[in-house]
C-alpha cells in the first residue's frame, strides 16, 4: 500500500508515511511487549518472553547501579543518602491484629510467670524430653528421630510399642520428664509433630513438611555435644508467645557458647522454619586491605616488608561463616490444646478452622 | 473461603459486662452508644495472681445495691460491688475436713436474689458446690466495711453425690431448684428448700453394638424461666440432652453437636432455642424441640468456650473462651434470627458473619457476667441514646417481618424510627413501661429538634 503511494506522491508525504509506519510498528511492538501471551506461535512467544525478561533484568540492574552510585556520591559529599524503599510484602502488610503483644504489657509478663513453662524456663527443672513415635514407624522416621536426639539435649527415645498416649503421658510424668515429642509418620515419612508439655499441658499439634535430613544436605556439618543456643524469631502474638515458650521449654536455658551451635525456629507467615547450624568467626583479609597491601608493597619495594605486614594485620576482617547441620523442616500449627493429650475430651485453646482463612494477610503467630 | 459482604453493624447497644480470668483479674467491658458501639475494657480490678484464679461467678443485679459473688481457686469466696469493684465480704469455703482447696475446687456458685428482696435487709444467700459434691447454702450479712461483716446466720451443707466429680450446677430462675451433674454423676435435681434430691436421670441404654458411654456431664441449664422440670444437659461425648422430669428419667431428646465436648449451654428466654458452645470454639443456636441446628456463630472464636450468657433484656449473648484471641464475643442474636427466615443449613451459614464484637482480653477467661442494670442507668443519666432505641426497634420489627434482609430492614427502620418507636415502646411489657416512657419523651424532644 505504502509502496504505491511512494511512487506517485511527493517526498514529504512519503516521509510522513514512513513516520506513520514507524509509529505503527512501534505501537504493534508495544502491544506485543505487553502481551506475549497473545502470540500463538510457541517458539516466537517464548523468544519474545525471554527477550522481555532479559530487558527487565538489565533495567533492574541499571536501576540498582544508579541507586548505588547515587548513594555513594551522597556519602562522599557528606549528605544523607536518599532513604531506601521498603518493598511491600505480605508480612509487612499484615492485617492489624490486637493480639500482638507489646513490650509494656505487664499482664503478659504476669501471665507468662504463671504459665506451665515457667518452672522450666526459670531453671527450677531441667528439661528432659521423651521422644516417641506413632505406632508404625520406619525408614525416615527413625532417621529423623536420631537427628532430633542430637539436636535436643537430654532427649531420650522410647519405642512406642502399643501403648496408649495417655499411658505414655502418665509414665513420663512419673519419670520426671518435662515434655514429650511424638513424631507421626505417614507413608514412611514424618508428617506431624506433637509436643506435649508435662505435667499439665499444653499440647501443640504441628504439621511437619519439607523435611530434609542431614545426609541430604550438601556440605553439612556434624554437631558437637554442646548445649545449643536457641533463636526464636517473629513470635509476636499472644498465641505466638505461647508457642515460642513451648519450644523454648524443650531446650536447656544455659547455652554453651563454646559449642557454636545454633538452633533456629523462625516464624514467617505462620510457618515455623527449623534450622540447625554451626557457626564460626573467621579472621580473613578483606579485599581492600589486600589491594592496599599490594600497593604498599609496590610503592615501597625499597622499604622493609615489616611495615607492610603490620598494615596487613590491622586490615584483617572478622566474618561469620555458617555451616548447616540439619535436619531442616517446616512446622505449621494445627491446634493448641489445654492440658495433656486428650483428643476426645480436650479443651482447645486454639484450633485452625477453615473459616479463619479470610485473607492471606492474616496471621496468628 | 472469601470474606463475604459484611453486614452493617447497627452498633452495639450500651451494655456492661464483667469478665473473670485465670489470673484472678476482673475486667469491666462497656459499650456506650456515644462511642459508636465499640466495646472496650474500661476497668481492671485486682492484681494478677494465679492462686486467685476465678472458678465461678454469679451476680445479683438488682436496681439498688447490686452484688457480685466470685469464687477463687484459693478457696475464698468474695462478694463484691459490681459497680466499683469494692470488696464487701470475703469468706473461706474451706471446710473442716481438711481438704485442700486445690483438690476440692468450687464449680458452682449462685447468688440468690429472692431473700434479699423479701427481707430488704443486708443478707445475701450463696449456694456453692465443689467438685467432690459438697454443696452448701449460707447467708452472709453484709456491712459496708469488710471486717465487720460476719458469715452465716444459717448454714446448710449437704452432699450431692457419693462418688464422681461434679462439673456443673445450675439454679433455676425461681431459685427453688438446682441441678447438678458431672463425671460419673448423672444429672440430678434438688429441692433447695428441703435439701432433698427430687429426681435423678438414668443413663441412656447401650447401643445395639453393646457400647455404653460412661456418664460425664459438663454443662446444664434450665430451659424456661417458669418451669423447673425441663432442663438441658451437655455431655463430654458431644451430646446435648433434653430432660423432662415429669415425663421420664431418660432424656426426652438428644442430639450430637460437632466433635468436641459441650462446654457451655445457655437458654434463650421465652423460646425453645438454646445456645451451645463446645471445646473447639463452635458456638451455635439450636431448636431444642427438634434438635435442629438453627445457625452457627462464626467469628473469631477459635478456642474452647467456657461460658455463654444471655442478656436479660437486650438481644445479646456473650461468650467467653479459653483462647486469648476471642474471649468476649457479643452477638446480636436478633441478627441470627433474622437470617432464620431462610432455610439455614450449617454449610450456608459458614459465610454468614454475625454482628459480633470481639474484645481481646489477653488471658484465659473463665466466666462472663452481664450487668443488666447498666442500660437503665444510661437512659437515666445521659440524654436520649439513639442506639438503644434503634436496637429495641430492630428487635420489634424483626418479630413482624422475618423475610426481608436485615440491612434493608435497618434502613426502613430508620425511616420509621420516630413513629414506630412510640408504638413499640407502648407494646412492651409493663415492667419496662416507665423506662420506655422516659425514652419516648426524649425521642419527642429529639424529633422536635430535628423539625
Amino acid at each position: 500500500m505504502g509502496g504505491k503511494r511512494k511512487k506517485s506522491e511527493s517526498e514529504e508525504l512519503i516521509e510522513g508515511e514512513k513516520d506513520n509506519d514507524k509509529n505503527k510498528e512501534g505501537s504493534n511492538k508495544k502491544k506485543r511487549e505487553i502481551l506475549p501471551s497473545m502470540i500463538k506461535n510457541k517458539e516466537k512467544r517464548s523468544s519474545v518472553h525471554a527477550k522481555l525478561k532479559h530487558e527487565k533484568k538489565l533495567e533492574k540492574r541499571k536501576k540498582l547501579k544508579a541507586r548505588d552510585a547515587a548513594e555513594k556520591l551522597a556519602l562522599e559529599l557528606g549528605e544523607e543518602p536518599p532513604p531506601r524503599m521498603v518493598p511491600r510484602t505480605i508480612e509487612n502488610t499484615r492485617e492489624p491484629d490486637e493480639t500482638v503483644c507489646r513490650p509494656d504489657d505487664d499482664e503478659l509478663f504476669a501471665g507468662n510467670d504463671a504459665d506451665e513453662f515457667s518452672s522450666v524456663l526459670k531453671h527450677d527443672r531441667t528439661p528432659k524430653i521423651l521422644i516417641t513415635t506413632c505406632r508404625f514407624n520406619s525408614t525416615r522416621g527413625p532417621a529423623f528421630i536420631s537427628e532430633l536426639l542430637t539436636v535436643i539435649p537430654n532427649a531420650h527415645y522410647f519405642k512406642r510399642g502399643t501403648y496408649d498416649m495417655k499411658k505414655i503421658v502418665e509414665y513420663a510424668n512419673n519419670k520426671d520428664f518435662t515434655s514429650i515429642i511424638v513424631v507421626h509418620t505417614n507413608r514412611r515419612d514424618p508428617d506431624a509433630l506433637l509436643v506435649i508439655g508435662l505435667p499439665d499441658g499444653p499440647t501443640a499439634h504441628f504439621k511437619l513438611s519439607k523435611l530434609v535430613l542431614r545426609k541430604e544436605i550438601k556440605n553439612h556439618g556434624n554437631p558437637t555435644g554442646h548445649l545449643p543456643e536457641l533463636v526464636l524469631n517473629n513470635f509476636t502474638t499472644r498465641l505466638g508467645h505461647r508457642i515460642g515458650r513451648l519450644i523454648q521449654s524443650l531446650f536447656p536455658q544455659d547455652p554453651e557458647f563454646r559449642g557454636r551451635r545454633v538452633v533456629t525456629f523462625h516464624n514467617q507467615r505462620d510457618f515455623i522454619f527449623f534450622r540447625h547450624h554451626r557457626y564460626i568467626f573467621e579472621t580473613k583479609e578483606g579485599k581492600e586491605s589486600d589491594s592496599k597491601v599490594k600497593k604498599a608493597k609496590e610503592d615501597s619495594k625499597s622499604k622493609k616488608t615489616k611495615d607492610a605486614k603490620g598494615e596487613k594485620i590491622t586490615k584483617e576482617k572478622v566474618i561469620a561463616r555458617l555451616q548447616e547441620c540439619g535436619p531442616r523442616f517446616t512446622l505449621k500449627l494445627i491446634s493448641l490444646q489445654h492440658g495433656t493429650f486428650d483428643t476426645k475430651g480436650g479443651e482447645f485453646e486454639w484450633v485452625h478452622k477453615p473459616e479463619m482463612d479470610t485473607s492471606r494477610r492474616r496471621f496468628f503467630l | 473461603m472469601p470474606r463475604t459482604t459484611t453486614v452493617d453493624c447497627p452498633g452495639c447497644p450500651p451494655l456492661r459486662a464483667l469478665t473473670f480470668d485465670a489470673l484472678g483479674l476482673i475486667k469491666v467491658i462497656e459499650a456506650r452508644g456515644e462511642q459508636g458501639g465499640v466495646a472496650k475494657v474500661v476497668e481492671r480490678w485486682g492484681e494478677p495472681d494465679t492462686s486467685k484464679c476465678v472458678l465461678a461467678a454469679s451476680t445479683d443485679d438488682s436496681k439498688h445495691d447490686p452484688l457480685l459473688a466470685v469464687a477463687r481457686k484459693s478457696g475464698l469466696i468474695e462478694v463484691l460491688n459490681p459497680l466499683n469493684g469494692d470488696l464487701r465480704v470475703s469468706i473461706s469455703n474451706v471446710n473442716d475436713a481438711g481438704a485442700r482447696p486445690e483438690d476440692d475446687a468450687v464449680v458452682g456458685l449462685h447468688l440468690f436474689r429472692r431473700q434479699r428482696l423479701e427481707s430488704a435487709s443486708r443478707f445475701c444467700t450463696l449456694l456453692t458446690c465443689t467438685t467432690k459434691g459438697n454443696a452448701s447454702m449460707r447467708s452472709i450479712e453484709i456491712s459496708n466495711l469488710p471486717e465487720e461483716s460476719s458469715s452465716s446466720s444459717s448454714f446448710k451443707s449437704w452432699n450431692v453425690c457419693a462418688s464422681g466429680t461434679i462439673l456443673c450446677s445450675k439454679v433455676d430462675r425461681s431459685e427453688n431448684y438446682a441441678v447438678f451433674g458431672g463425671k460419673g454423676v448423672e444429672v440430678n435435681l434438688w429441692d433447695l428448700d428441703k435439701c432433698t434430691k427430687i429426681w435423678t436421670a438414668k443413663s441412656p441404654p447401650k447401643t445395639s453394638l453393646g457400647i455404653f458411654t460412661p456418664t460425664w456431664f459438663t454443662s446444664a441449664t434450665f430451659l424456661s424461666a417458669d418451669d423447673h422440670r425441663k432442663f438441658v444437659a451437655g455431655t463430654n461425648s458431644h451430646q446435648v440432652r433434653l430432660y423432662d422430669t415429669s415425663a421420664q428419667r431418660r432424656p426426652v431428646m438428644s442430639f450430637d453437636f460437632r466433635e468436641t465436648p459441650i462446654k457451655a449451654l445457655a437458654e434463650e428466654p421465652d423460646s425453645y432455642n438454646i445456645y451451645v458452645g463446645n471445646g473447639s470454639g463452635d458456638l451455635a443456636s439450636v431448636d431444642i424441640r427438634t434438635g435442629k441446628l438453627l445457625g452457627c456463630f462464626v467469628g473469631k472464636c477459635s478456642g474452647s468456650i467456657r461460658s455463654i450468657v444471655r442478656h436479660p433484656t437486650l438481644p445479646v449473648i456473650a461468650s467467653c473462651g479459653e483462647y486469648l484471641d476471642a474471649p468476649l464475643h457479643l452477638d446480636l442474636s436478633g441478627q441470627l434470627f433474622a437470617h432464620l427466615g431462610y432455610k439455614v443449613t450449617a454449610t450456608s451459614l459458614c459465610g454468614l458473619f454475625l454482628n459480633s464484637i470481639v474484645v481481646f482480653l489477653k488471658q484465659h477467661l473463665t466466666e462472663v457476667v452481664f450487668d443488666s442494670t447498666f442500660a437503665d442507668k444510661e437512659v437515666a443519666q445521659a440524654a436520649a441514646d439513639p442506639h438503644i432505641d434503634e436496637t429495641y426497634n430492630m428487635k420489634e420489627i424483626q418479630g413482624d417481618e422475618t423475610e426481608t434482609l436485615p440491612v434493608k430492614r435497618k434502613k426502613a427502620s430508620k425511616e420509621k424510627d420516630n413513629e414506630s418507636k412510640r408504638k413499640s415502646s407502648k407494646e412492651k411489657t409493663e415492667s419496662k413501661k416507665s423506662k420506655s416512657k422516659k425514652k419516648s419523651k426524649r425521642v419527642k424532644v429529639e424529633s422536635d429538634d430535628d423539625a
